[in-house]
C-alpha cells in the first residue's frame, strides 16, 4: 500500500482542490482498491509556492502542483502557452496542452515525472479607467498575473506591482495600482470588482501548471499501483482537473457581461492586431530562450498550434 | 590567528551591512520612481531580495564566530562555571553541525540554479551567482563556527571575539 | 495515539531540551524540524528541506521590511532620539506627581513608534530614564516597573517586528496589522499613565517648566515624529506598501540624523552593522521556525489539535479563552517571538475556524505574548533592565511591574470583548 503526500499552495476550499484534486484522488483510491491513499497539504504547509518543483524532485512531497512561471527562465518551453493570445479556453485546451507538452516534459523537467500539464481559464486586463489599446497601458501601474505578463506591462510602458493576489484589491483601492491582469471570476472572488469597472473581452493570457511526481517514488511503486497512476496521468484527467475551475472563471465573464455597473469592451479585429503587434517582441524573446536551451522553437510552436487547433482551443483573430 | 579572524570578520560584516544599505536605497528609490514617474527600477524586487539574502548569509558567518544568536540563558546561567562552559561548548558544536549540513545541502541548490537557467523577472539576470554568494557565506560560517568552537575549548567566551571591540573602537 | 503524534510530542521535548542547554532558539527549531521530518519521510527528503527552505526564507521579499524597520530604529537611537524623547516628556509632564515616570511612558510610546522591538525600547529607556528617576528619589519598584511595562509598547505600536512575523506566518496583510495596533497601543499608553498616577499618588510634584523651554524640548524630536506620522499615514492611506515605508523610514531617519551631524560614516557603519546583527538573529529564528512548521505539518499535529479543540464544542469565546490562558502560561517561560513562531501556526487554524478575525487575533495574541515579557520567572524586559542596572534586584523589578501586568490583563479583556476597538481603524483603510 502507498500513501502519497500531495502538496499545493492554494487554500483548501479552492475550486481546484474541491473539483480537481479531490475527485482525482478519489478515483485513484477506487481504481487501486484503496491501496493508494493521499494526504493533502494545502496552503504552502510543506513549502513555498515557488519551490514546488523542487519539493517533488527532492521527495519532500510525492505529488506537487507546480506553477513553472514562478521561476522565470527555468522552464521556457512550457511558458509558450502563457504568451498573449494563444488559447481560448482551458478545458479541451488543457487536454491538448498536455498532449503537446508531454513531448518535451522529459527534456525540460527531467528531475520529476510530469504526471500532467494543464492551464487556467484565459484571463484579461481589468482596469479602473478604460483601456482599449496597448498604448493605454503607458504609465499605468498594473498587477500582472505571471512573469510573461509582467514583461508585457513593462514593454508597453507600464510598471508591475508585485503583490500577492489577496492584497491586490487593497493596492488598487488605494490607487497604488490602476489595474490587474487576472482571470474573470477571480475578480469577484477577491472583491476586486468594486475597484476595476473596465474589462477587455479577449483571451490575453493563461497560466499553466504541472502535476509533478517524485520519480523515485513512482518507480518504487508496485506495478499494479503504477498502472493506476498512469491511468490518472492522462490528457482526459488534465481536462477534468482544469474543468471545474475553468467553468467557475468563465461564469465570471458571463456575470461581468450582464452586470450594468461593468463595461466590457469588445475589441475590433484591428484592436487585436494592434495588441498582437505590440506584444510580438515577447515571442522573439521566447524563441531566443528556447534556442539557448538547445531546442527548436519553430517546431515547438508549430506543434502547439496544431494541437490547440485540433482541440478547438487556438486563438485566431 | 585570532587577530586575522577578527579582521576578516570585520570586513565581512561591513560588506554585508553595505548590502543592507543598498537594499534599503534600492527599494526606496524604486518606490519613488514608481510613484513619481511610473518608472520603477527594473528588477528592484528580485535584486533586493537576493541581495538581502546575501547580507543575511554573510552576517550569519560572523555570528558563528562572535556569538549573539538568540538563546534561552536561564538554565545555563544558574549553573556553576565548569558545567556551564561544557554546555556552551556542546551548544556551539551543535551549531557547527547544523551549519555544516546547511552548507552541504545548499551547495546542491547552487548547482541546480546554475543548471536551471533561472533568472530575474525583468532583466533576466541569472540567479545562480547570488545563490552561489549565499552559499559562500554559509560555507564561511562553517569555518568561523569551527574557529569559535576551538577558541571556546581553549579559552574565553565567544563574546570576546567581537570584531567591533578592537578593530574600530 | 498514532506514531506521528508521538513524533510530534518527542519533537517538542527535544526542542525544549536543546533550548535549555543554550542551543540558539532558531538552530534548535531547525534541528528538531529536520530530524522530526526525517522520522516521517526518511532522511533524504528531510535534508533536502535544508536546501530549499532556508534559502527561500532569507530571499523572501515579504520579510525584507523587518531588517529595514530595525535599521530605522537603530539610526534613530544613534541620533540620540531616546534622550530627547525623555527630555520632551519631562518638560511637558515633569511637574505632575510621578512626572518622571509619566515622561518615561511618553518617551517609551514615542520610541515604540520608531522601533519594532520591546526589548530595545526597555533597554534604551533604562539607560536614559532610570538614572534620572533614581536621582529624583523614585523607589526602584516604580522606576524599573514603569520601564519594563512601557517597553512592551514597542511591539504593539507600529512598526513591530513581532506583528510583521505574525503577518508572514499567517499570510495576513502586514499594513492592516500595523494600523490595527495603533488604537490598542494608545489605550495602553493611557492606562499605563493612570497606573503611574496611582502608584505615585503620594509623591511630591516636580517643578513646572516654562512654555519656551517646553517648545525647545520638542525641537529634537519633531522631525522623527513627523516621519513616523508620514510612514504610518502612508501605509494607512495606501500610497506606500509597508516594505516601501520601511525603506523610506530607514533612509529618511538616516538623512535627518546626518543633517543634524549625528550620523557620520563611523556611526552609519556602526548602525548598519548593529541592524544587520539583529536581523541575522531574527532570520535564524525564522529559518528554524519554517523548518519546524513543515515538521509539524507533516505530523498533522495542528490539524489534529484543531479537530480536537473544535470537537470539544465549548463555543467560540471559551475556546479562545483557553488558548489565551495557555499563551499566558507559556509566556511565563517563553520568549515573545518564539511563542508567536511556535504556537501561532498551531492555534491559528482553530481561531479562524471559530470565526474570529485574523487581524484582530494578531493584535490579541501579540498583547498576550507581550505580557510574557514582564511576567516572572522569565521576563525579557525585566532581565534587560536588570542587565543595565545591576543593583536593582529581579524581585524588585517584578514587584514594580505587577500593577502593569494587572492593567494589561484588564486591557486584554476589554479588547477581546470589544473587537471594534481594534478593527475600526484598519477597516477604514483604502
Ligand atoms: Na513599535
Ligand atoms: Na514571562
Amino acid at each position: 500500500d502507498t500513501e502519497l503526500r500531495l502538496s499545493h499552495w492554494l487554500p483548501p476550499q479552492h475550486a481546484l482542490q474541491t473539483t480537481g484534486f479531490e475527485p482525482w484522488i478519489e478515483s485513484i483510491g477506487e481504481a487501486s482498491d484503496g491501496k493508494i491513499t493521499f494526504q493533502i497539504f494545502p496552503a504552502q504547509q510543506l513549502g513555498s509556492a515557488t519551490d514546488h518543483y523542487d519539493i517533488a524532485r527532492d521527495g519532500i512531497a510525492d505529488v506537487t502542483y507546480v506553477a513553472p512561471s514562478y521561476q522565470p527562465g527555468r522552464f521556457p518551453i512550457i511558458s509558450l502557452a502563457e504568451h498573449p493570445f494563444k488559447v481560448t479556453q482551458a478545458k479541451s485546451g488543457s487536454a491538448a496542452f498536455n498532449d503537446w507538452y508531454q513531448q518535451y516534459a522529459a527534456e525540460e523537467m527531467p528531475d520529476v515525472k510530469v504526471c500532467m500539464a494543464f492551464m487556467q481559464d484565459p484571463g484579461t486586463l481589468h482596469t479602473v479607467e478604460e483601456v482599449r489599446l496597448p498604448g493605454d497601458l503607458n504609465g499605468k501601474n498594473i498587477r500582472p498575473a505571471q512573469a510573461t505578463m509582467a514583461s508585457m506591462v513593462a514593454m508597453l510602458g507600464g510598471a508591475s506591482v508585485q503583490v500577492p493576489a489577496p492584497e491586490a484589491r487593497e493596492v488598487i483601492a488605494r490607487g497604488a495600482a490602476e489595474g490587474i491582469i487576472f482571470p474573470w471570476d477571480s475578480i469577484y472572488l477577491f472583491g476586486i470588482d468594486a475597484e476595476t469597472k473596465y474589462h477587455i473581452d479577449f483571451p490575453l493570457y493563461t497560466t499553466v501548471f504541472v502535476m509533478a511526481m517524485n520519480q523515485a517514488r513512482y518507480d518504487g511503486m508496485p506495478e499494479d499501483e503504477r498502472a493506476v497512476i498512469d491511468a490518472h496521468c492522462t490528457s482526459e484527467w488534465a481536462e477534468r482537473l482544469a474543468s471545474g475551475w475553468a467553468e467557475r472563471e468563465e461564469s465570471g465573464r458571463e456575470k461581468m457581461l450582464s452586470d450594468s455597473s461593468h463595461t466590457v469592451y469588445e475589441p475590433t479585429p484591428e484592436d487585436i492586431t494592434a495588441w498582437q503587434d505590440a506584444t510580438a517582441p515577447l515571442m522573439d524573446q521566447w524563441r531566443q530562450q528556447v534556442s539557448a536551451k538547445g531546442a527548436d522553437p519553430a517546431a515547438i510552436e508549430q506543434s502547439f498550434v496544431d494541437h490547440m487547433s485540433a482541440a478547438g482551443a487556438l486563438f485566431e483573430n | 590567528m585570532n587577530q586575522l579572524l577578527r579582521r576578516f570578520a570585520s570586513i565581512v560584516e561591513t560588506v554585508a551591512a553595505i548590502c543592507l544599505a543598498v537594499v534599503t536605497i534600492l527599494i526606496f528609490v524604486s518606490a519613488l520612481g514608481r510613484y513619481l514617474f511610473s518608472a520603477p527600477i527594473p528588477d528592484a524586487f528580485d535584486i533586493s531580495r537576493l541581495l538581502l539574502g546575501l547580507a543575511i548569509a554573510w552576517g550569519y558567518a560572523v555570528l558563528g564566530y562572535r556569538g549573539g544568536h538568540i538563546c534561552v540563558d536561564l538554565l545555563v546561567e544558574a549553573l556553576p562555571e565548569r558545567p556551564r562552559r561544557a554546555l556552551e561548548v556542546i551548544a556551539q558544536a551543535i551549531l557547527l553541525i547544523f551549519t555544516f549540513a546547511l552548507a552541504w545541502k545548499l551547495f546542491d541548490r547552487v548547482i541546480s540554479a546554475y543548471n536551471s537557467t533561472e533568472a530575474t523577472s525583468d532583466l533576466r539576470f541569472p540567479v545562480w551567482p547570488f545563490i552561489g554568494g549565499i552559499w559562500l557565506g554559509v560555507a564561511a560560517a562553517v569555518l568561523t563556527t569551527l574557529a569559535g568552537l576551538i577558541l571556546m575549548i581553549s579559552g574565553g567566551p565567544l563574546q570576546r571575539n567581537d570584531p567591533e571591540d578592537d578593530v574600530y573602537e | 495515539m498514532s506514531e506521528s503524534d508521538l513524533v510530534a510530542i518527542a519533537g517538542f521535548v527535544a526542542l525544549f531540551g536543546l533550548m535549555a542547554i543554550r542551543v540558539p532558539v532558531g538552530i534548535a527549531m531547525g534541528i528538531v524540524g529536520i530530524a522530526g521530518f526525517a522520522q516521517i519521510t526518511g532522511w533524504g527528503p528531510a535534508l533536502n528541506q535544508l536546501a530549499i527552505s532556508p534559502l527561500r526564507t532569507i530571499t523572501d521579499y515579504n520579510t525584507s521590511l523587518i531588517p529595514m524597520f530595525i535599521l530605522m530604529g537603530v539610526f534613530a537611537t544613534r541620533s540620540g532620539i531616546s534622550s530627547e524623547l525623555f527630555g520632551a516628556g519631562r518638560a511637558w509632564l515633569g511637574h505632575l506627581r510621578g512626572g518622571l515616570a509619566l515622561a518615561t511612558i511618553a518617551a517609551c510610546s514615542g520610541f515604540a513608534a520608531i522601533s519594532g522591538s520591546s526589548v530595545a525600547t526597555a533597554a534604551t529607556m533604562s539607560k536614559v530614564a532610570l538614572p534620572e528617576m533614581r536621582k529624583a528619589g523614585y523607589p526602584d519598584t516604580l522606576a524599573t516597573g514603569v520601564i519594563a511595562g512601557g517597553g512592551t509598547l514597542g511591539i504593539l505600536i507600529p512598526p513591530s517586528v513581532v506583528l510583521a512575523i505574525y503577518a508572514y506566518i499567517t499570510e495576513q496583510d502586514v499594513g492592516q496589522l500595523f494600523i490595527a495596533g495603533v488604537v490598542p497601543g494608545l489605550i495602553a499608553v493611557l492606562i499605563y499613565m493612570g497606573v503611574v498616577m496611582f502608584m505615585a499618588r503620594d509623591a511630591s510634584p516636580g517643578e513646572k517648566i516654562g512654555i519656551a523651554e517646553r517648545m525647545r524640548a520638542l525641537r529634537g524630536i519633531w522631525p522623527v515624529m513627523l516621519l513616523f506620522i508620514a510612514i504610518i499615514g502612508g501605509i494607512y492611506i495606501g500610497v506606500v506598501t509597508p516594505t516601501e515605508a520601511a525603506a523610506a523610514g530607514a533612509f529618511l531617519t538616516w538623512l535627518i540624523g546626518a543633517l543634524r551631524g549625528r550620523l557620520g560614516w563611523r556611526e552609519t557603519r556602526a548602525s548598519l552593522v548593529e541592524a544587520l546583527r539583529t536581523a541575522v538573529a531574527i532570520y535564524t529564528i525564522l529559518i528554524g521556525a519554517m523548518l519546524f512548521s513543515y515538521f509539524l505539518a507533516v505530523t498533522q499535529a495542528p490539524q489534529k489539535i484543531t479537530a480536537w479543540l473544535t470537537g470539544l464544542d465549548l463555543g467560540a469565546y471559551p475556546t479562545l479563552a483557553l488558548i489565551l490562558i495557555f499563551f499566558l502560561a507559556m509566556g511565563c517561560i517563553l520568549d515573545a517571538m518564539a511563542m508567536i513562531i511556535l504556537l501561532v501556526p498551531i492555534v491559528f487554524p482553530v481561531v479562524t475556524q471559530l470565526g474570529f478575525d485574523p487581524i484582530w487575533f494578531g493584535i490579541i495574541v501579540v498583547m498576550t505574548v507581550e505580557l510574557g515579557l514582564i511576567t516572572p520567572p522569565i521576563g525579557m524586559n525585566v532581565f534587560v533592565i536588570n542587565a543595565v542596572i545591576r543593583d536593582a534586584k529581579l524581585t524588585t523589578i517584578f514587584r514594580g511591574v505587577m500593577p502593569f501586568v494587572v492593567a494589561d490583563i484588564v486591557r486584554l479583556v476589554v479588547l477581546v470583548a470589544l473587537p471594534a476597538l481594534t478593527l475600526w481603524l484598519p477597516r477604514t483603510m483604502g
